[in-house]
């Protein structure tokens, strides 16, 4: 039997979805480890030990400035060298709310350029933090783990997710086919309409990956829904079971894989 | 040198500026301005202007949504620019991290500071800005309008030497005028501390006198509820003793009861829950935002401040304002509006529960216009603990004394004796600098860091530093023993702090931990890990005193024994004066839908979805039954069940109950509503009592006579309670200062609120129920006698302007076995969906039943009707009345209603339907009510007050 998925779970100030994502990631199969940024400053823990490297939702540092901003200061600044390796040595990322904010302010999202910004993760047009359930779907994209046409129900968490930028970057976001999830409606349709996208990001866009297809950032939480419990309706007679957990459950197996 | 960038959105749109625009419209009424922008400003010192590009550039500057300045004004052609700060020494989480980041670029800042500029476009005269920064933009508390760029952003000062305060040659006079300075005690009480230092031959330390005052103030030593009683001529035992006795009841379920910083019951697999409730409603009446937030901040370290530390994995909210659109005229002398202090409460709790990633996920909101000068407040925590770390452990000789966390400020200080006292119209500028803003981050480095020392086993004993800062936090911890601390190793925020400033200081985000010797090196090893400052402040030393010095000098040095037991014990009497409520009942019902609409729209029945979506009641992924589901999320549920161990199927059922409008009637019974509102809750979702644990709250007015009689009946009613549920007490706290005085001596008491919070564990989280509807076609069922006859206190008599001395009461007789029924039907999936019967009684439960399953219903109430009394022969009284301990539950078929339910008191209702509508029939007439309609009334009013229309 091959070695289990070695899967680095962050952990940095005010990081508070760790613990679900960790549990998701081990629902997969995968062996986890929480390792906190300073340990990787230190050098006490190294990157290249792992195959996945998981940034949780949550604060970090407060969302002081901007929403993962201190954090990718951090990356950008202390781990460059380490997290330029990691990649090219084939591992892969994957960053969930605060930690999607993060790696688009780090640039790695969604073109790969590495300190420099090329999107955002603007403020929600309702204004506010918002914390419900939507739907999104997977989109033909280059990410080689997520085939397209899934529809699940996710939990959103967020004040900041209107995937935000210029129109050609946009543009080249979408020919490039960078675009992995977005929000639909109950029909299974794209959506700008709120709440079903909860955030009025533009194009409806969810959640996107750099062009190798093996950094991958998201809005939504899919680790919060990895068993049928964590739904509001499981209880309801017609509860279909669109759980997320498949979008971690294929990264795992392709890290397998590769 | 300070560099000033300025940085603002690039187009148009700016959503603090719009909200802001819609605010001033709404609620001022003036039209003149065309538009807000906003601009953040942050300061900083000691940096060249290359190096403020640099870190604008790198940290701050965004240029695909933003345009920036340095040193320049950035928004152009507007009419006016007010800059709003924070006032220097107010806590702005921010600056920690602009200058962590600016580190991490490699430039060192030595002080920062961030503020935000508001530009106002179109007219604007001077008297409209007043009213609009006043009403919206500062609270003069904590903020200030910015009118020049300051010259330096370090605060500095000498600091003020220890002083001896001739205590014992005072007058009686002299004593109650030294009292008054902020110490809060009485005559007798300073007379007890004069005599002691006559008889040890000195004078106290100011510190000395400010540790008794702290010791022994109302907050942290509940006089009251420890006091000898006389209640109407009769001797009683003490409240505190009577409320203890309840541990009796199915006490092997109880870990821990009143003996930590929170109550622990045991859970599963060797592990435990605990729980704890506090308010914070002083802090919130001048400053809510800040208050409710360092509410939350408190309750969360007193789960983390249990045994040797536990995890927080769920959080309640629970608020009593006054109506939130409440006439200026109405509004008490230098007090804040409601409006202001309800939706700042929430953008509070907003703030600090989210970003320390704790789920808000129960709540409830009350609205009655006696607490339109002080609101009540409360937060309520719960955790996870190992079992073999959850009991208190007292530190041994040597044991090393650790401060973890924040740094300490001249915040924060007198916060305990200024929640012990009656608030006025100068309190806001007296007692500003008990108030603080909380920094969630800080909470949460150190929530990581005690956990990691824990789980390496560590810790001997912690606690935290919450009323009375280290003063509380030794002195309690060290009170077996003895410590002593060297307070100039103290880390502050800023120079210029007295030493008992320092020693009482309430500064948030600090715990305090007894650490053995050999084990230190590792503990700071995790605090640098996690960031978290750490410090050892001295050692607890086997003198059974508590010696704080100051280089050398000393500070105090006072006998454990007579700061924990010199207290004399009190004498409080109290008297029932019959309250004058005139029976007025309203008129036969001719428009069910108008009143039903009204009902709904009431702040205590309408939907609270538009506040719970702001809150991250869904971080850690744990909820296995969310605050609200159905076909649109949108159902309300009574309670909240938490999954907190994943991989494991067992629950935590957490539910709560209150009514102050029913309080204010009469206080036993409303005290018996409470009680059985939080444990109907707790059992409408699957929760079993049998494996459950009640935490009191006692927010009361000051305890005079009138007071205190009440108080006494509402402990006699938690007693019996506790009794015929079997349910032990395990934790709770008297906050009894809510009263307020006129500047003309008026006195306005808050309606008392005892607050009931339920917790308990269930082996299978499946066995569990939501208050949606699940299907049509489905029989609506009433379990549980309801009271017909009396309605005061109730939404209906509310919205109606009736009135009764007559509230609604349970039958006790029967309560057991309907709770018990209920739990077994829903743990063996013949219930479908549940909900208890509350505020809106019949007719908002069910329509909240119709709106999550979005089915409608058809509803006989004769079987009801035909049973009751001619007296109560109303269908109003029917679906209105709040009968606690009363459910409403969807089943299969009558014949399962009456397998479950045989002998106990139930009605058949009728039936679930496909359409949206609700028809109700009673003897002679037939209401149908649109379901949408009511939906929207129902949804419509707290949604409003948050985003407008």
């Amino acid at each position: 039997m091959a070695a289990k998925v070695k899967v680095c779970v962050l952990r940095a100030d005010g990081i508070n979805c760790d613990n679900e994502l960790e549990f998701a990631f081990k629902k997969y199969g995968a062996d986890t480890q929480f390792v906190h940024i300073n340990e990787l400053r230190i050098k006490s823990k190294k990157l290249k030990a792992f195959q996945i490297l998981a940034i949780p939702g949550g604060f970090s540092y407060g969302d002081d400035v901007a929403s993962g901003k201190v954090l990718a200061v951090e990356l950008v600044n202390f781990l460059n060298s380490e997290l330029k390796d990691f990649i090219k040595n084939g591992g892969l990322i994957i960053g969930i709310c605060n930690g999607f904010q993060a790696l688009v302010r780090t640039g790695l999202l969604p073109f790969g350029n590495l300190g420099r910004m090329d999107a955002t993760l603007a403020q929600n047009k309702s204004g506010h933090f918002e914390c419900r359930w939507v739907k999104i779907i997977t989109e033909k994209s280059v990410c080689p783990f997520l085939p397209a046409g899934l529809i699940a129900d996710v939990a959103v968490n967020h004040g900041e997710g209107d995937f935000y930028s210029t129109r050609e970057v946009v543009d080249r976001v979408e020919k490039d086919k960078l675009v992995t999830f977005r929000y639909v409606d109950e029909k299974g349709k794209r959506t700008m309409l709120y709440p079903a996208n909860p955030n009025g990001s533009t194009n409806a866009i969810a959640g996107v990956c750099d062009p190798t297809g093996r950094i991958l950032g998201l809005m939504p939480h899919p680790e919060k829904f990895v068993q049928n419990t964590q739904h509001p309706n499981w209880r309801r007679p017609d509860f279909k079971n669109n759980q997320a957990g498949f979008i971690i459950e294929n990264m795992v197996k392709f890290a397998k894989q590769s | 040198m300070i560099q000033t960038i300025r940085i603002t959105s690039k187009g148009q749109a700016d959503s603090k500026g719009q909200g802001l625009l819609a605010d001033v419209k709404r609620f001022l009424h003036i039209d003149s301005i065309n538009n807000i922008k906003t601009a953040k400003v942050y300061r900083l010192e000691n940096v060249d202007k290359q190096q403020a590009l640099r870190i604008a550039d790198e940290i701050l500057f965004e240029p695909i949504d933003h345009i920036m300045s340095v040193n320049n004004p950035l928004i152009k052609h507007s009419v006016k620019i007010i800059e709003v700060a924070y006032k220097p020494g107010v806590m702005n989480p921010e600056v920690a991290s602009i200058i962590k980041a600016s580190s991490d670029i490699g430039i060192n800042v030595q002080a920062a500071d961030s503020s935000v500029e508001y530009a106002f476009f179109g007219n604007i005269n001077q008297a409209d800005l007043e009213k609009i920064t006043k009403k919206f933009l500062v609270n003069k508390t904590i903020q200030h309008v910015v009118t020049k760029q300051p010259k330096t952003l370090i605060i500095k000062g000498s600091s003020p030497k220890t002083k001896t305060i001739q205590i014992r040659k005072l007058t009686e006079a002299q004593l109650m005028a030294l009292a008054e300075k902020g110490l809060y005690l009485n005559l007798e009480e300073m007379k007890v501390i004069q005599n002691y230092f006559k008889k040890i031959k000195r004078d106290p330390t100011d510190c000395e006198l400010e540790v008794l005052a702290q010791t022994w103030s109302e907050h942290c030593n509940h006089k009251t509820f420890k006091a000898k009683l006389i209640i109407d001529g009769k001797k009683k035992e003490p409240l505190f003793t009577r409320i203890k006795s309840t541990a009796k009841n199915n006490s092997k379920l109880i870990v821990s009861a009143f003996v930590d910083n929170s109550g622990v019951i045991d859970f599963y697999d060797g592990f435990a829950l605990n729980g704890k409730v506090e308010t914070h409603n002083s802090p919130s009446a001048i400053e809510p935002y800040g208050g409710a937030m360092t509410g939350s901040g408190g309750v969360f370290r007193d789960i983390l401040g249990t045994g040797q530390g536990a995890k927080v994995i769920g959080s309640t909210d629970i608020f009593c304002f006054a109506p939130w659109d409440l006439p200026q005229k109405d509004l008490p002398p230098g007090c804040l509006p409601p409006d202001y202090i309800f939706k700042h409460v929430i953008y509070g709790i907003r703030d600090y529960g989210n970003r320390v990633g704790i789920p808000t996920n129960n709540g409830s909101v009350h609205f009655h216009t006696g607490f339109k000068a002080k609101p009540t407040v409360a937060a309520g925590a719960y955790g996870l603990i190992p079992k073999a770390k959850a009991a208190k452990q007292q530190p041994q000789k040597g044991d090393l004394i650790l401060t973890l966390g924040g740094r300490t400020g001249r915040d924060g200080v007198h916060g305990a004796t200024f929640s012990s006292g009656v608030m006025t119209h100068k309190t806001i500028e007296t007692s500003g600098s008990a108030v603080q803003i909380g920094n969630a981050i800080e909470e949460k480095r150190v929530i990581d860091a005690v956990l990691a020392m824990r789980d390496s086993n560590l810790i001997r004993s912690i606690t935290d530093c919450g009323a009375g800062g280290f003063s509380s936090a030794i002195g309690e911890m060290g009170e077996p023993i003895g410590a002593h601390v060297y307070l100039e190793k103290a880390p502050l925020k800023y120079t210029g702090l007295a030493p008992w400033e320092i020693f009482l200081s309430e500064s948030q985000e600090r715990m305090i931990l007894a650490i053995s010797p050999k084990n230190i090196k590792k503990a700071l090893e995790i605090s640098r890990l996690y960031n978290v400052e750490a410090i050892v402040l001295g050692q607890f030393d086997g003198t059974k005193r508590l010696k704080v010095t100051y280089n050398n000098q000393n500070v105090c040095d006072l006998d454990m024994k007579f700061l924990h037991h010199g207290l004399p014990q009190r004498e409080m009497i109290g008297t029932t004066i019959v309250k004058n409520i005139k029976n007025s009942q309203p008129e036969p019902v001719t428009n069910l839908s108008s009143v039903w609409q009204k009902v709904m729209s009431h702040g205590n029945v309408a939907s609270k979805e538009s506040i719970v979506r702001m809150y991250d009641h869904n971080v850690q992924g744990t909820n296995a039954l969310h605050p609200f589901s159905g076909v649109g999320y949108d159902g309300p549920n009574d309670g909240v069940i938490v999954r907190p161990i994943l991989e494991k199927p067992y629950g935590a059922v957490i539910s709560h109950g209150l009514n102050p409008a029913m309080m204010e009637i009469d206080p036993y019974w409303g005290s018996i509503w409470a009680i059985t509102e939080a444990v109907s809750n707790f059992v409408s979702i699957g929760g079993d009592i049998g494996h459950a644990a009640l935490i009191d709250n006692f927010v009361w007015p000051f305890p005079d006579e009138e007071s205190m009689a009440d108080l006494d009946k509402a402990v006699d009613a938690c007693v019996k309670m506790s009794s015929i549920l079997n349910m032990p007490f395990i934790s709770g706290k008297d906050s009894l200062s809510s009263t307020y005085r006129y500047p003309d001596g008026k006195i306005l008491k808050i309606p008392p609120v005892l607050l009931i919070s339920v917790f308990g564990k269930i082996p299978d989280v499946k066995k569990t129920q939501s208050a949606d509807f699940k299907k049509s076609d489905s029989v609506i069922v009433l379990v549980g006698k309801p009271d017909l006859e009396n309605l005061g206190g109730t939404t209906y008599f509310d919205v109606t302007q009736s009135s009764s001395p007559q509230i609604s009461k349970p039958d006790l007789n029967s309560l057991v076995q309907v709770l018990n029924s209920v739990t077994k039907g829903i743990q063996n999936g013949d219930i479908l969906a549940c909900h208890d019967i509350s505020e809106g009684g019949i007719a908002a439960g069910l329509a909240e039943m119709c709106f999550g399953g979005q089915v409608g219903a058809n509803v006989d109430l004769s079987v009801i009707l035909s049973g009751a009394k001619n007296l109560s022969k109303r269908p109003d009284f029917v679906l209105f009345s709040e009968t606690p301990g009363t459910f409403l539950v969807e089943v299969k078929s009558e014949a399962i209603a009456k397998k479950l339910f045989g002998k106990l008191p139930y009605y058949i209702l009728g039936k679930t339907t496909s359409e949206q509508s609700i028809r109700i029939k009673s003897a002679k007439t037939v209401f149908t009510l649109n379901v949408n309609k009511l939906k929207d009334a129902w949804q419509r009013p707290i949604k409003e007050v948050f985003y407008g229309r």
